[in-house]
């Protein structure tokens, strides 16, 4: 059976890296995201280049109606998947009651809710004959409390336990599940920017997302329960273990209030899929 | 400012021409009277240099079209928009098409089409759009494609196992590669219009130049660099004269030599004269840009 690849958030950056980096594999693909017009773009140059079938669905996650109809349309074509990459994430940066509470709510509905609910859904239409690998884009945040990310950090951590859960539960079935904790990855200008405003610690702390797709799907062949891409990141996250979650907090709170009045005077949102892992 | 108007009877396509070389060379040639068609990806940067010229040379005739070079669909969608503006004020022919646009990046950039930046923008773009508007550039006595290359593919072969570097990416090097494919491109479509045509492409090593291009998609240590580095350059101004050399002076007329600086040809890197590598990446080009050349 010739089963895909089903990749959320598939036009971002890090989704479109997935995206790329599976076709140069051979795998087909199934992308979704929220635009039509930019996943049939990027479906027709990874067609071009690697000469892999591509199939898209354009579907706003947060909604239970266009989940439904995802899967509707999944099932109606016949599709069978031995690969998962739940990329499609949301942040909205700022101070927590500076945030909308309709903004609040997305980050729920997409980061935790739909990210849940895509992973049910898609080993129902696991390939029979094969592993089945789940790949879930958690963060680096998911190992603290971050003040000005509270929620965005915290479905992260929710992400992260899960993932740790699932793999536990599911191995004996051959699905694996991987958790990939990245630091922010310049995957658009906007991110760039924000990278830009943390400094040198922004600039050490990051990677190419081509080479991050591409580790992360080596790890998950071999079945990394968890997955973070670079040395001075791991390190940050032995550290962050070694101290009490207060003052973690605390020194957090210190560092990225002042980079994020830095990088935004005030409230813009990063309203990107990749964005600030 | 009254206009020179000895290219009056030009019309001359011209990208990325809201800053540095490309601006330059905007002036200079709408100075001279050629009917201007500039290429710029953001409105506001188009309107601003468009009102540059039309300050000095009230009488400077120029259009600017918007588009982003990294999205195929907008390079088709601008050549489109060329043609239709040709047919209406340009005579129905292309004299130059000057595919100076380039951008560079720290860190990989996947575009639209799920392809890197730096090699969709520098390589990609202008051999689509030099494909999209060939016919027109035939419909002109002494047809002219003239991109922008840079004396830094000296160091540079093109990466078959992973063009686009989406492993192992250094901002440097993905330049340098696509500045390389700049004069493959002209190479090979020079061999493939013949001996016989009245359209020739070359490829312009420009120097070092006082412009912004390092400061586009780069992080602090490209930027501090290039803060430093550029300073040694020459003006925008002295980089274009080669680029209007090679579009409209009669004397460039059926030159074989394809590689250019200061006015005067040079020989590029052997990778540069390969014909394998040349074919190689037409073909690979035509893939990505899903065309076949006529």
């Amino acid at each position: 059976m010739n089963s895909s690849v089903l990749i959320t958030g598939a036009t971002g950056g890090l989704g479109k890296a997935f995206a790329a980096e599976c076709a140069s594999r051979g795998w087909n693909l199934f992308l979704t995201d929220l635009n039509g017009a930019a996943l049939a773009s990027v479906a027709a140059g990874l067609n071009r280049m690697y000469g892999i079938q591509v199939q898209t669905f354009a579907a706003d996650l947060t909604g239970e109606d266009e989940r439904e109809a995802l899967w509707q349309h999944i099932e109606e074509s016949g599709l069978r998947f031995h690969s998962l990459f739940n990329v499609a994430g949301i942040d909205y940066e700022g101070l927590f009651n500076e945030r909308k509470v309709g903004e609040i709510r997305s980050i729920l509905r997409l980061n935790v809710e739909s990210t849940v609910e895509t992973t049910r859904r898609a080993l129902q239409f696991r390939d029979p004959v094969q592993p089945f690998r789940i790949v879930n884009v958690c963060s680096l945040a998911a190992f603290y409390p971050m003040p000005v990310k509270a929620v965005y950090a915290s479905s992260k951590r929710f992400l992260l336990d899960w993932s740790l859960a699932l793999n536990q539960e599911l191995r004996s079935t051959g699905v694996t599940v991987t958790a990939l904790c990245p630091a922010g990855m310049p995957s658009n200008p906007e991110v760039t920017r924000a990278i830009d405003a943390q400094g040198w610690m922004g600039r050490i702390t990051t990677m190419n997302v081509g080479d991050v797709a591409a580790r992360t799907i080596d790890r998950a062949l071999s079945g990394r329960t968890i997955y973070i891409p670079g040395v001075i990141n791991q390190v940050l996250r032995v550290l962050g273990g070694m101290f009490p979650p207060q003052l973690v907090a605390y020194v957090i709170d210190k560092r990225w209030r002042k980079s994020y009045q830095k990088s935004s005077g005030g409230g813009q949102a990063l309203a990107h899929p990749a964005a600030s892992k | 400012m009254e206009l020179h108007n000895d290219l009056a009877d030009k019309t001359i396509v011209i990208t990325g021409a809201t800053a540095g070389i490309g601006r330059a060379a905007l002036h200079a040639l709408a100075s001279r009277g050629a009917n201007v068609i500039g290429v710029g990806r953001s409105a506001d940067r188009c309107q601003q240099a468009k009102q540059a010229v039309l300050a000095e040379f009230p009488a400077a005739r120029i259009v600017f079209v918007v588009a982003d070079l990294s999205s195929q669909q907008q390079v088709r969608d601008l050549a489109s928009e060329i043609t239709r503006l040709v047919g209406e004020i340009g005579g129905g022919k292309i004299d130059a098409l000057i595919n100076n646009a380039g951008t560079v990046s720290s860190w990989y950039v996947a575009t639209a089409d799920g392809y890197e930046l730096q090699f969709a923008v520098n390589h990609l773009a202008p051999f689509l759009l030099t494909h999209e508007l060939l016919s027109l550039l035939e419909q002109a006595p002494s047809g002219r494609v003239v991109t922008v290359s840079s004396g830094s593919h000296y160091k540079a072969e093109i990466h078959w196992d992973d063009v686009m570097y989406r492993k192992g990416y250094g901002c440097l090097k993905v330049y340098m590669q696509s500045k390389l494919a700049n004069i493959l491109f002209s190479a090979e479509l020079n061999r493939r219009l013949g001996a016989g045509s009245s359209v020739h492409a070359y490829a312009v090593d420009p120097g070092l130049v006082n412009t912004e291009i390092g400061f586009k998609g780069t992080s602090g240590i490209e930027k501090w660099v290039w803060r430093r580095r550029k300073k040694k350059g020459v003006s925008p101004e002295q980089a274009a004269e080669t680029l209007i050399f090679l579009a409209v002076d009669p004397s460039v007329n059926g030159s074989g030599d394809v590689y250019w600086k200061e006015c005067q040809p040079k020989v590029p890197s052997a990778d540069a004269l390969n014909e394998d590598e040349a074919a190689r990446l037409w073909a690979l080009s035509e893939r990505l840009c899903g065309i076949i050349w006529g």
